[in-house]
């Protein structure tokens, strides 16, 4: 009976199997089994959270998979994972309804749904593993995932691109086709994943073990301490995270992969991919408490805890850069790009604050709840963001507009959800986002925690900007609301968004609880304190205030700021400046993509092809023939001379004296013989050839 | 009782059905009956490795004079590359069918009458059967004569049916393995003078046999450096541009991943095991050699705009890998090395197909630039080699990921080992290598399969083209599922040998 708890993440692959058998049947019928495999991964994560909960313990089932490298198949609930698992099968399934009707009639429909399951299933195989390899597979299974829907429409039309076609920075185009994003994604993020590769051998060499929970003891830690490696291994384990999770300087990847589907966006940015990284961080961070306790007093309790400060830093930076593109964006879902990988940049403070004030809890908490705010406000928002694309045929904001009269439903559900991730009280966005910026001033990390603040008010204001120029403001288009299948799933989510948000209070303390229950997480532990004062007030008070008067300018006295701007010269570069994604883009292609570039085309041309080459095809060839030529004239030569013409002309002469000789009188042929056979017996003697 | 010998039949098998070969005209027959003595032959090695526990010398074997006794021997590192061996050459010579169809008809067209079929599925089989014989074999005189009976066929496959100048290819590819094979026997001769020249006996590996020989550091290095010519690592990779990139792309199909991965396969057999100590002390050269040999032919692949010379430099950046993980002398990265043979020749036996579908079904394309978007129109042709990039990128659900792992598992242990700067530097590495692997393995399926459709007529190709590489694709999968069938045994059967961490 317990076996069937495997079906959390085997169902939606057995979807994929069947998806692939099934494939010359009807849309109908494979998006009814991509659903229903995820509907049964959704019920049996139920059920084990149910279990899980009653039992007042984690479950675990294994069976063994690779037993040399003690890889098991199984399934792992704890405080952690249940939570992730929930979300995940749950938004994934709102997603797979959703698709059902938005991809009707799309081409690809096999390959969508195929790839689709498939993700979902690595995704959920990934939160329930216990090993750490089975981890990295279902980690490298929704990277091959992500690459083939991202790039989806592969065909390359204008209308699937993302950004302004014509629009360069720094000689780099700006915009970028289905493949050529799908390629950025992939190679992006297998970067950071050699690292992670390479963490996770690390400690499998150590630890003598790839199961998680050989981990705890720390002894790893100790080990690498010694060897001088510590710092280095740590950003190498968590580099993959970084990475998958569009964390600075990896986040250029998610800004185009808006060119999928707008519900792969969906699944992408709210239930698997990026939160996978968040989620590696999560797993992995009690591991550094444990770890922290152990070497505690020493270096390499320090070394912990700047690599810590060094994730929040980044955390703090990503939220913050990202916050400033989506201001100026022009593209709906790109704003909602920018926005995903900034308040991913919040979960990442997050991990590291709350590690860092409290210990593996305080880390899982704030980490793990605003994850689930995020990546409830964020469906309801693609997936709402894809239905006014859809109505107004264009992904443009400058073609949309007072969109509220005619899409009443799709802009309650997305207001909602916007109010969320503005941190509006009591929406669930607030106060999971007001505990990262309360744990960050609790650490008296300064910067970290002003970022975080002012990453607030950005946020506000851009999320008031999409809003406006989305739902309200001059109308440009006539459009229809649409159909129940499409909009139920992001309206129960916006619901949620304040729904879950208004009961927070009363039970954020027995979801802490929960996430004691993790591997790992019952180590508390004070690395830092201290205490910024005002951050609440600061942050609440201009959080309201920026979304107001953003709300009002835009949408109630229906100004254009943009007409201000690009009459100063000084604010439309500031303006290019975060239009063009702070030239990082155009920086990397320019560095890193022509460096390699032109070092493999000179190398070919000047190396294997000059040098190696030649070296081995022209320069020893010709060695040889020269010698051949030496040998011809200097040995070959002569000898010919001496064989064809020194000898011949000898035996010649020979004969002229042996002519010579024959005089005919029998006296001098005697006198012959004798001095022959003198000369013979002589020669025998001086050889030594009588005894 | 005495035992059958089945290692034998693996081998008689194909050169019974390689002599036949000469006497049937019809190219359908000779497909069918190439392709089923091969099978047969991965079918006994399967039931071999099965049932025979770990290591099984077949009873008949030749005693010659002072030169030891010739047997033949499977065990788990045996398995993996000869079942590989089998497998693809069984699958190839299906594949060939309908391709060489279309290179004779072109050799027609030049005006050239090439060997028919008979000679060509004569010498293939022969071809194959040697390389089979190479890692089976338990003495080095005997590798050696397997070695040559390689490359004899090989050199007649490229000189006959291949592209480009192909005759001047066909020597320059001969005399070059030539080389590499000889600074092999130089080292072999001088070691075999002193302790004889069987490295494996009944009593399995003699391990160690030439560590307490004094002066022969020449002969390790002689051994070592031939065998790189034969793996092409940077800076001896001269010749396998030209030779794979031009060869008939069956043969392709079967040199790269096969022939070369055996110089891999031997240097761990032959060299590791008659050396260890010499091999452990050299293993920060040859950690750095694989390292710069997969960033190497990574960014050679990079710059290729012909599909098979790309496909050829990728090659060299996998046997990269596979030198890396018996660099690393533990069990987990030899372990890595001999999985990677399995993937490499699973995963670059269906591009290079590939490549040859496309040059089959495009009157010879094989210019990068003139293709793109034709995944639109080859959706199995796409599948396919986007499971082959899988494959040696290491992307789940293919074996790869398993391989890639205990390789830079492996790899990582060394490191550990030598200290924080080897640590580091290994880390740069591989993150550089591996970069550049899944560039050019995604950069090249976009330039192929992706973006608007640039060649005419573009439609997929005939089914018995690309359906016999399907049973590529399915093995690479199976064995990512069942894996411990392959690496359980592997790596207890390593941990038997006195390896590092």
């Amino acid at each position: 009976m317990e076996s069937l708890l495997l079906l959390a993440w085997l169902s939606p692959f057995i979807g994929t199997l069947l998806i692939l058998l099934f494939k010359s049947a009807s849309w109908r019928i494979k998006s009814l089994l991509g659903i229903l495999s995820i509907l049964v991964s959704a019920l049996v994560s139920s059920y084990a959270a149910y279990l899980f909960l009653t039992e007042g313990e984690s479950i675990h089932i294994s069976y063994p998979w690779v037993k040399s490298l003690n890889v098991s198949l199984g399934a792992f609930f704890d405080g952690l994972s249940t939570v992730m698992a929930l979300v995940v099968s749950w938004l994934s399934f709102l997603i797979a309804v959703y698709s059902y009707e938005y991809m009707k009639g799309e081409v690809g429909g096999t390959r969508y749904w195929l790839f689709f399951t498939f993700f979902v299933g690595s995704m959920m195989l990934l939160v329930l593993s216990d090993n750490m390899i089975s981890m990295f597979i279902g980690w490298e299974g929704t990277g091959l995932a992500s690459y083939a829907l991202i790039g989806h429409w592969f065909t390359d039309e204008e209308e699937r691109w993302v950004g302004e076609p014509g629009r360069r920075a720094l000689g780099v185009p700006m915009w970028s086709e289905p493949s050529h994003s799908s390629l950025r994604a992939i190679v992006f993020t297998r970067l950071g994943d050699v690292g992670m590769v390479i963490g996770i051998a690390t400690l499998h060499t150590l630890a003598g073990t790839t199961l998680l929970s050989g981990l705890l003891d720390a002894q790893w830690a100790t080990q690498l301490l010694s060897k001088g490696v510590l710092p280095v291994f740590l950003w190498l384990l968590f580099l993959g995270a970084l990475a998958k999770s569009a964390q600075f300087p990896f986040h250029e990847w998610l800004v185009t992969a808006m060119t999928g589907p707008t519900s792969v966006s969906a699944l992408i940015h709210a239930a698997t991919m990026v939160k996978a990284g968040v989620y590696f961080a999560l797993r992995f961070s009690p591991f550094l408490v444990a770890a922290y306790i152990l070497l505690q007093g020493g270096i390499g309790s320090t070394i912990i805890e700047e690599f810590l400060v060094g994730l929040a830093v980044i955390g703090a930076f990503t939220a913050f850069m990202m916050a400033t593109m989506a201001i100026a964006s022009r593209e709906l879902k790109l704003v909602l790009a920018f926005s995903t990988a900034s308040q991913l940049g919040y979960m990442f403070l997050g991990v590291a604050v709350g590690t860092l004030a409290g210990g593996a809890v305080g880390g899982l908490y704030a980490g793990m709840s605003h994850l689930m705010s995020h990546a409830v406000f964020k469906a309801a928002l693609f997936l709402g963001a894809g239905a006014v694309i859809h109505a107004v045929h264009s992904r443009f904001i400058d073609d949309m507009g007072g969109l509220a009269k005619e899409m009443p439903i799709t802009a309650t559900a997305f207001v909602l959800a916007s109010l969320s991730l503005t941190g509006v009280p009591p929406f669930l966005g607030f106060w999971t986002k007001d505990e990262i910026i309360h744990l960050s001033s609790e650490t008296g990390l300064i910067v970290p925690t002003i970022l975080a603040v002012i990453t607030a008010w950005i946020t506000a204001s851009y999320t008031a900007r999409m809003i406006s120029r989305v739902f309200f403001g001059h109308s440009h288009h006539k459009a229809h609301e649409v159909s129940p299948v499409m909009f139920t799933p992001y309206l129960v989510l916006g619901l949620a968004s304040i729904g879950i948000g208004a009961i927070w209070p009363s039970i954020s303390g027995s979801f802490e609880k929960m996430l004691e229950h993790t591997l790992g997480g019952e180590n508390s532990v004070h690395m830092l304190e201290g205490h910024i004062p005002g951050t609440f007030e600061a942050t609440i008070i201009l959080v309201l205030l920026l979304f107001l008067s953003v709300f009002y300018i835009y949408s109630i006295a229906k100004k254009q700021p943009y007409s201000y701007i690009s009459k100063s010269p000084t604010l439309m570069k500031l303006h290019s400046f975060l239009f063009d994604r702070w030239y990082i883009n155009a920086l990397y292609y320019t560095t890193i993509v022509d460096g390699f570039k032109e070092t493999s085309k000179a190398l070919y041309k000047y190396f294997d092809t000059l040098i190696v080459d030649n070296f081995y095809h022209k320069a020893i060839p010709k060695l040889f023939q020269k010698l051949v030529n030496v040998t011809s004239i200097y040995i070959e030569h002569t000898w010919d001379l001496i064989l064809h013409h020194y000898l011949v002309e000898g035996f010649k002469g020979l004969w002229r004296i042996f002519k010579q000789l024959q005089t005919g009188k029998v006296s001098s042929y005697l006198l012959y013989l004798w001095l022959g056979l003198s000369l013979i017996l002589v020669s025998m003697y001086i050889l030594g050839w009588f005894p | 009782m005495s035992e059958i010998p089945l290692l034998w039949a693996t081998l008689l098998a194909p050169l019974l059905a390689s002599i036949l070969s000469l006497f049937i005209k019809e190219k359908k027959s000779l497909a069918i009956l190439n392709s089923a003595a091969l099978g047969f032959s991965a079918i006994v090695l399967l039931y071999l490795y099965t049932s025979k526990g770990t290591t099984w010398i077949d009873p008949v074997s030749f005693s010659i004079g002072g030169l030891g006794t010739f047997a033949l021997v499977i065990d788990p590192t045996v398995f993996l590359v000869a079942f590989s061996i089998a497998v693809t050459t069984s699958v190839i010579a299906l594949y060939s069918l309908p391709y060489m169809d279309h290179r004779f008809e072109e050799l027609h067209h030049e005006g050239v009458s090439a060997p028919g079929w008979g000679s060509y599925y004569f010498l293939y089989t022969l071809f194959a059967l040697a390389m089979m014989g190479t890692v089976m074999s338990t003495n080095i005189v005997e590798f050696y004569i397997f070695l040559e009976l390689t490359l004899i066929p090989s050199f007649l496959l490229i000189a006959f049916y291949g592209y480009g100048e192909r005759l001047k290819i066909a020597i320059m590819y001969l005399l070059w393995t030539h080389v590499g094979a000889l600074l092999f026997l130089i080292g072999a001769l001088s070691v075999g003078q002193k302790i004889g020249f069987d490295f494996i006996t009944q009593g399995g590996f003699r391990i160690g046999a030439a560590n307490n020989l004094v002066g022969l550091e020449y002969a390790f290095w002689l051994m070592i450096l031939g065998l790189s010519v034969k793996l092409a690592a940077v800076g001896v990779h001269m010749w396998l541009p030209y030779a794979h990139a031009e060869a008939p792309t069956p043969i392709s199909a079967l040199l790269s991943p096969n022939l070369i991965g055996l110089g891999g396969a031997m240097m761990f057999r032959i060299v590791y095991t008659l050396f260890p100590q010499m091999f452990a002390s050299a293993s920060p050269i040859l950690t750095a050699w694989a390292v710069m040999t997969m960033i190497y032919g990574g960014l050679m692949a990079l710059s290729q705009t012909d599909f098979k010379r790309l496909l050829a430099y990728s090659s060299i950046s996998q046997m990269g890998y596979l030198l890396l993980g018996l660099a690393s002398v533990n069990a987990y990265g030899i372990a890595g090395t001999f999985l990677h043979y399995m993937v490499h020749a699973y995963g670059k036996a269906i591009l290079f197909a590939v490549a040859g579908i496309l040059i089959a079904t495009y009157h010879g394309l094989r210019d990068i630039t003139k293709m793109g978007g034709l995944a639109a129109k080859m959706p199995y042709t796409a599948s396919l080699a986007l499971l082959g990039f899988m494959h040696i990128t290491g992307i789940p659900p293919t074996l790869g990921i398993w391989s890639e792992y205990l390789i830079v598992r492996g790899a990582v242990a060394q490191a550990l080992q030598n200290g924080s700067t080897w640590y580091i530097l290994l880390a740069v590495g591989l993150l550089i290598a591996i970069g550049l692997s899944t560039a050019y393995a995604f950069v090249t399926m976009r330039r192929i399969f992706y973006g608007p459709l640039k060649v005419q007529e573009a439609r997929e190709a005939n089914a018995s083209l690309w359906g016999p590489l399907l049973v590529f694709a399915l093995l690479g999968i199976l064995f990512f599922l069942f894996a411990s069938l392959l690496i359980d045994p592997l790596l207890s059967f390593l941990k038997t040998f006195p390896l590092g961490a």
